[in-house]
């Protein structure tokens, strides 16, 4: 197997860090971006949290939320084929994924109460 | 449970001993200044971070002596600026990080079963960094010139504007002088706990410190760079006037402070993460039986690493951001407690599952836990945003921040300085003593900090030096000073007792805490080899499952007992198995480093009083140190000029293409991939939100010159990869040739990007825009430079037989940084020259 596809098993511990690292990206695009609407299209203020921002970084909330519970699920699949070694990095993986995950679904929840850019 | 080696049995230990002590024993006299040794440079490391402790701690007294009354004046309101400024600044950068990672220089190897860190020669360049760094900082305090802006050195009070003083000026250079410390630290850090555990050490099997480790040098690695970034930046606004954080000129000071937390959040658990690593080591020793839970605190180590990240915009919460966006932050600085309490329940259901036994390390430990549960109880309330308006400022962040810092850190390392004391001296501490000491500190603390809290929400705002007395916040400010000085006493009673164990301490037995990890087979104190042979590890704990494993290591019953070869050894194993793969050979001692750092410290002195010319020239002079360094290595007759191992034993790194160097080469790219994401981040946060930035209609810097230069570095890597892919086959011809013609394209690059960057006229003193581009075109450059310079070097190496098909290793190095240097390029293009043509300013 090439070391790129090694890697790609749910049983390395590459697995430690893609969780957090899909969290980090999801929270610099949201904020990120959130940031640069509000410079350059702001919404109108009178419309509270009904716009297409929220309802952007909603939608990336969600599929991204997605993402992780099914690599959570995934990972958690594979410890249960394995033991030792391979088995701890997949446990330990997966419950990095599932904090990953909700860790969205918790930041995200103000996109829902609360109007961009005021 | 460990592997034993036939060969070595026959051996006798003692004359290995001293066959080991000569190929790896410091020299004494002047020559210690060569010394590379982790040990030696370890307790350096740990012995200024106590003399530049108790600096800072002086300060904190003039601090609390000034404000034990209203009205008074004992210090100036300059003076006290001074003084509030640089206790901060020495606590944070010249304490707790070298501190700390003075500890890890210790103790990591040990703890793996290595014998020393992976880049010896660089643990002593950081050192003489940290130490020239520190001493230039802590001098502007005689020199009354000190920095009084405060420790976070915010824009635009820190401007030239308004501090036109040197004390700034100090603060940006020695700090930075410093930071190349504490990243090489970090990077070689990383590199040893990754590449040198020893064999069987498997992750989880690693010792939990380690972990802990790992998480805060790659911390170190991704989060320093952001402030490197902003301290040139200010220093080239402050020395030349290119107005990065000046709104007039296009450029905006809350990009400093974005810049500034950006590294400063992740610094408090990057002080936080090693100090709860010490507690997990201690916890199960004491409590006689394992940590309940090691997956869970690996899973709490990593998310805090990652989370920690997250956070930087809850110190902005007053600046104006939108409500949603500090919404985000406040759900994010609510979401890191979740893995410091995890940590916290491993620890109490270890203690309520083992019999802990009271030692004096553990009255620190249970300090620790009371401090830091409130510290961070306090830090929820704070990433509330009304709450953290309502008290933003005042004594009561003050008070928080010193239950986290003091409470995470402080405590936990006086608990590992009084276990690892055995270690460090042979002999053991005095528990009345130490008991007096941590009772004084502990109550002291308390009295000093719980009752800021109230002053805090009393409304008595932080760095002000001086308060009327009608306002109701005497009596407070008069206890916590009294309690200030009895915290003084209880720390001097500590630092008392470990001065008077060195020659009073009951000398210690073999493992006196009954420990189970491996820095505890070594003699007491340890010897600079640290093991005779290298045993096979099986489980996380080899000493609970092998008592006996510290003398046969000593009888040199395990592996790599040789010393006939004359080379500093030690395995190279996988990052995940821990499978041995090649034998690292350390370089020795070594004048280069001091040499180094003594040039880049008249860099740095001559910077501050503004000799351009003079700095120009010690640049050159320190990198000629720093390649003469490098060309001490693989093949060199000061490295190892014969292949030669034992029979059955794997070759060493420098015959291979995967050696510890190219990992500390990726390591240190993700420091500098930091560091360039901090300015692609700088340069669109002020494109886009900057009140008076100005972009031309169209670029200055001509897309053609950019993109011919973007070729030839790219068929520069192109060509490297040829080359590498011929290494890998064995095949060496032409390889020289090769090395110059890559140098040659790289040339190319440079002088076309030379070329771009003095067409474009640009005016970096008059527009933040063309300041930025300037930085980033200078960037490109010096990066391109270099890749020519290591290339050619190498093209060098092969004539002198260094490099070649027999010793590949090093030009796997280099092609890493020319992967990088095409990829970054491109990437500047793209920002600087082609988005901005597509959709304008």
């Amino acid at each position: 197997m090439s070391p790129l596809l090694e890697r790609l098993r749910l049983t390395h511990p590459i697995h430690f860090v893609v969780g957090l690292t899909v969290w980090c990206i999801w929270f610099i695009a949201v904020y990120g971006g959130h940031a640069v609407a509000c410079e350059v299209a702001a919404p109108a203020t009178e419309r509270g949290v009904f716009t297409l921002l929220n309802g952007w970084m909603l939608l990336l909330s969600i599929v991204t939320t997605a993402l992780l519970a099914a690599l959570t699920w995934w990972c958690w699949q594979a410890g249960q084929l394995h033991q030792g070694r391979a088995r701890f990095n997949a446990v330990v993986s997966a419950g990095l994924y599932l904090f990953s995950a909700l860790s969205v679904v918790f930041v995200a929840l103000p996109i829902i109460g609360i109007p961009p850019c005021v | 449970m460990s592997s034993v080696s036939q060969k070595a049995i026959e051996q006798d230990p003692q004359q290995l001993h001293e066959d080991l002590h000569d190929i790896w024993g410091n020299p004494k006299g002047w020559k210690a200044l060569t010394i590379v040794n982790h040990t030696t440079l370890g307790l350096r490391f740990m012995i200024t971070g106590m003399v530049f402790f108790l600096i800072g701690g002086i300060l904190a007294m003039l601090v609390r002596t000034q404000l034990a009354m209203p009205d008074q004046d004992f210090m100036s309101p300059d003076i006290y600026n001074q003084v509030t400024t640089m206790h901060g600044t020495v606590m944070m950068f010249l304490f707790a990080i070298p501190m700390l990672e003075g500890l890890a220089i210790y103790m990591i190897p040990k703890m793996i079963g290595a014998r020393d860190l992976v880049c010896p020669r660089l643990t002593s360049l950081g050192y003489w960094c940290y130490l020239f760094g520190g001493i230039i900082l802590t001098s502007s305090l005689i020199l009354e010139m000190a920095p009084s802006s405060g420790w976070f050195m915010y824009t635009p009070l820190s401007s030239s504007e308004f501090s036109p003083d040197l004390g700034p000026d100090f603060w940006l250079l020695g700090i930075t002088f410093v930071e190349i410390s504490a990243l090489s630290a970090g990077v070689e850090i990383v590199v040893s706990i990754l590449r040198t555990r020893t064999q069987g050490m498997a992750l989880h099997k690693m010792p939990l410190f380690a972990w802990y480790i790992l998480a805060m040098a790659l911390m170190i690695v991704v989060g320093f760079p952001p402030l490197i970034l902003a301290s040139v930046m200010l220093e080239l606004e402050r020395a030349v006037g290119m107005p990065f954080f000046e709104v007039a000129g296009g450029g905006d000071p809350i990009l400093w402070q974005h810049l500034f937390w950006l590294f400063g959040h992740p610094e408090v658990y990057i002080i936080f993460l090693p100090a709860a690593g010490i507690i997990s080591t201690l916890i199960p020793v004491f409590a006689g039986r394992p940590i309940v839970g090691y997956g869970w605190v690996v899973f709490a180590i990593i998310v805090t690493g990652f989370i920690s990240f997250g956070l930087w915009v809850h110190h902005m919460f007053t600046v104006g951001i939108p409500q949603l966006a500090q919404a985000f932050f406040s759900a994010a600085s609510m979401l890191v407690a979740v893995p410091t309490a995890i940590q916290v329940f491993v620890w109490l259901a270890t203690l309520w599952l083992g019999k802990p036994k009271m030692k004096l390390p553990m009255l620190w430990v249970l300090g620790f836990l009371i401090i830091f549960v409130c510290g961070g109880l306090t830090g929820v309330m704070l990433a509330l945003v009304p709450f953290n308006w309502q008290v933003h400022d005042t004594h009561f962040v003050v008070a928080h921040m010193h239950y986290v810092l003091v409470g995470g850190m402080f405590f936990p390392l006086i608990a590992g300085l009084y276990y690892w004391l055995p270690l460090f001296s042979g002999r053991m501490p005095s528990e009345n003593l130490g008991r007096w000491g941590f009772w004084l500190t502990f109550l002291g603390f308390n009295g000093t900090f719980l009752i800021m809290h109230w002053t805090g929400l009393l409304g008595m705002p932080r760095r002000v030096y001086t308060y009327d007395t009608g306002m109701g916040w005497d009596i407070y400010n008069l206890l916590s000073s009294v309690s200030s000085f009895v915290m003084s006493a209880g720390i001097a009673m500590v630092l008392l007792d470990i001065a008077l164990h060195f020659r009073f301490g009951k000398p210690a037995k073999q493992n006196p805490w009954n420990a189970d990890t491996l820095e505890w087979a070594n003699t007491m104190p340890p010897s600079a080899y640290n093991f005779v042979s290298l045993p096979k590890i099986e489980t996380r704990h080899p000493l609970w499952d092998d008592p006996n494993l510290p003398v046969t290591m000593a009888e040199g019953k395990h592996s790599l007992a040789v010393a006939t070869h004359g080379r500093r050894e030690m395995w190279g194993t996988d990052p995940i198995s821990g499978k041995v793969r090649e034998i690292i050979h350390l370089p020795g001692n070594s004048w280069w480093p001091l040499f180094a750092a003594m040039a880049l410290a008249v860099v740095c002195i001559s910077l501050l009083v503004r000799v351009y010319a003079l700095a120009g020239v010690f640049v050159l002079i320190a990198g000629v140190f720093l390649l003469r360094w490098s060309w001490e290595n693989g093949a060199h007759p000061k490295a190892a000029p014969d292949a030669n191992v034992s029979p059955g034993d794997p070759p060493l790194h420098s015959r291979t293409m995967d050696g510890p160097g190219v990992w500390a080469m990726g390591t240190f790219l993700i420091a500098n991939g930091s560091f360039f994401l901090s300015y692609l981040f700088g340069w669109f946060y002020l494109w886009t939100v900057s009140p008076e930035w100005s972009m031309p209609d169209v670029s200055p810097l001509s897309l053609s010159g950019l993109v011919a230069a973007g070729l030839a570095i790219t068929a520069g890597y192109m060509v490297m990869v040829k080359l590498i892919r011929g290494l890998r086959r064995q095949q060496d011809a032409g390889l020289a040739s090769g090395f110059y013609l890559a140098g040659t394209l790289g040339a190319v690059q440079v002088a076309l990007t030379t070329w771009v960057m003095l067409a474009a006229d640009l005016a970096p003193t008059e527009t933040t825009h063309d300041a930025v581009l300037l930085l980033g075109l200078i960037y490109a450059l010096f990066h391109g430079g270099l890749a020519v310079v290591l290339t050619v070097m190498q093209a060098l190496r092969v004539r002198y037989g260094y490099v070649g098909a027999h010793a590949p290793f090093e030009p796997a190095v280099v092609v890493q940084l020319w992967r990088y240097n095409a990829v970054v390029f491109w990437i500047l293009v793209g920002s600087l020259a082609v988005l901005p043509r597509v959709i304008g300013g």
